[in-house]
């Protein structure tokens, strides 16, 4: 247990990949887009502006998956640390952080009620369909999809590791097929009307246990594939 | 704890095989607590594959590999007793030496400060620069450093000198030896510059071809084999009956290195035919005893490959 611990501190030695990247894309993102709002001339002002910058660090995350595996891992093997425990503390290491944003991003949601907007009736955080929810699911739903990205860009660099550029393409089209799949099998059953009222019908909570268990898969899998790579 | 009889690393029928390769075929050995081997071969003899999988980095297609007893693969109780640099050893892209230290320091009990202090110092290795702007010899030394620093009770190096010149070579064995008269552990060192480290090593392992060719004392080695040099015929008299490991001729002239140990009887007899008798160097009888094996029939057709 100890030793997982050392793993996600040795993460954290330099202190700018974990902590100081994504809090400056937070600020950075979040000033921008006040920025813009601000410039926006009166007339493109009236009624709610929205912005997607809020999601600017969860695509940081997707990178952030892909360069503790493949930055980290072969140090860790000289370090002569086991590959699960490499796996359970940078996982753990990922998983606390997500969880601090995840929390954060409910609090600057509430600032932004709370600030009407930031003064500016804007919707950055608190967006509509996920801010009526009760503060524990929303709490969720930032925190599954954080874990998501960051699962999908270290599943893919445990894919490359072992396999290399012949593993993700396998995988890359394989997925891709995947989905085509679901989509002619949707298609063909003339199913669009149902899939679309169980979207519809779907809520925050439905959706973050949904991408929760693609989580769960990916995190499954990196583990089988990480266990069997070698440097 | 430790059972005086125990090896510290034992190894059984290890085998491994890549998609069309045979890296190991068949290596059994055990390794004695706290001596200094020389692991040697030539390249892709199957050093580095021995070397990854007796450390839990690599796994065997089939075979044991016990640690004081227990396997390493996945072991994180038995891997914290190992420290392995790889010859390409990989560090994370932004980290510093002074940070990889850090790390190194987290993870080895016995890490020991003082000693990476004086080896930085030794090496003039520049702490705050990234590691992906040192040169190959100051990436090397950042392994060396960790390598020794770590006192890890089996502490493996594969080839760590690339890059290093030759005054900060002499400087590594020279630390090396000294760390391990006051600390002594199991240590592994591959390398081609057998001459170099002839005199640091304790106990000799030649692979060839994913095999063991020779595991041997090193001082039992130094006096196993004799170079014989003279006249061609009284040479070819003389040395009836040994194992030729390889043979020079230059006109009526003969140089034959012959394995085995003579006694006074035959020394006199060799003074008296006219004989001149030379010890082998360990590079040279590592060379004859690959290249011997690797011809099954008589050595003349790989008289030429040997000059």
């Amino acid at each position: 247990m100890n030793r997982v611990i050392k793993v996600a501190r040795m993460q954290l030695i330099n202190k700018w990949t974990f902590l100081g990247i994504p809090m400056a894309i937070l600020l950075g993102s979040t000033l921008l887009t006040f920025a813009i709002w601000a410039m926006l001339p009166p007339g493109a002002r009236e009624g709610t502006l929205y912005s997607g910058s809020g999601q600017a660090v969860m695509w940081y995350f997707l990178a952030l998956g892909i360069q503790s595996l493949t930055y980290t891992f072969p140090f860790s093997q000289a370090m002569s640390v086991s590959r699960r425990t490499f796996y359970l503390g940078t996982l753990g290491l990922f998983a606390a952080i997500a969880m601090a944003y995840s929390i954060l991003y409910y609090l600057l949601g509430l600032v932004e009620k709370a600030t009407g907007g930031w003064g500016f009736n804007g919707q950055l955080f608190a967006l509509d369909w996920i801010a009526g929810n009760h503060p524990v699911i929303q709490v969720l739903f930032y925190f599954v999809a954080m874990v998501l990205l960051f699962m999908i860009g270290f599943w893919g660099a445990t894919v490359y590791l072992r396999w290399k550029a012949t593993g993700l393409l396998v995988a890359g089209i394989g997925v891709a097929a995947l989905l085509l799949g679901v989509l002619a099998a949707v298609g063909l059953n003339d199913a669009w009307p149902q899939v679309g009222a169980w979207f519809a019908a779907m809520q925050v909570l439905g959706l973050s246990i949904v991408l929760g268990l693609v989580c769960v898969a990916l995190a499954g899998g990196s583990y089988l594939t990480l266990r069997r790579a070698t440097t | 704890m430790r059972h005086p009889s125990e090896p510290a690393i034992e190894v059984r029928n290890l085998k491994k095989s890549f998609r069309d390769v045979t890296a190991l075929d068949g290596v059994t050995l055990a390794l004695e607590p706290d001596r200094i081997y020389g692991l040697l071969g030539r390249n892709g003899a199957g050093k580095t594959t021995l070397m990854s999988i007796l450390t839990g980095q690599g796994f065997p297609s089939s075979g044991e590999v016990l640690i004081h007893g227990t396997d390493p693969y996945e072991n994180d109780g038995t891997l914290a007793r190992i420290c392995f640099i790889r010859e390409s050893q990989k560090y994370p892209e932004d980290f510093t030496p002074a940070q990889a230290f850090k790390a190194a320091a987290l993870f080895f009990a016995h890490w020991d400060q003082e000693l990476a202090d004086g080896l930085v110092a030794d090496f003039a290795l520049p702490l705050t620069r990234r590691i992906k702007k040192l040169s190959r010899g100051q990436l090397s030394a950042v392994g060396v450093i960790i390598g020794m620093a770590s006192r890890a009770e089996i502490t493996v190096f594969d080839e760590p000198y690339l890059g290093l010149d030759a005054v900060a070579r002499q400087i590594f064995y020279d630390r090396l030896v000294e760390d391990f008269a006051r600390h002594p552990r199991t240590i592994v060192l591959s390398s081609h510059l057998i001459d170099e480290i002839a005199n640091l090593l304790e106990h000799v392992v030649v692979i060839d071809k994913g095999r063991i060719l020779l595991d041997e004392d090193a001082d039992s080695l130094r006096g196993s084999a004799v170079a014989v040099t003279g006249n061609r015929e009284a040479v070819e008299g003389f040395i009836g009956g040994y194992r030729v490991l390889h043979r020079d001729a230059l006109g009526s002239l003969a140089s034959v290195t012959i394995q085995g140990r003579l006694g006074q009887t035959q020394r006199s007899m060799a003074a008296e035919l006219g004989l001149e008798l030379s010890p082998v160097p360990l590079q040279q009888l590592v060379v004859r005893t690959t290249m011997a094996a690797q011809a099954e029939t008589p050595l003349e057709n790989h008289q030429e490959a040997l000059k």
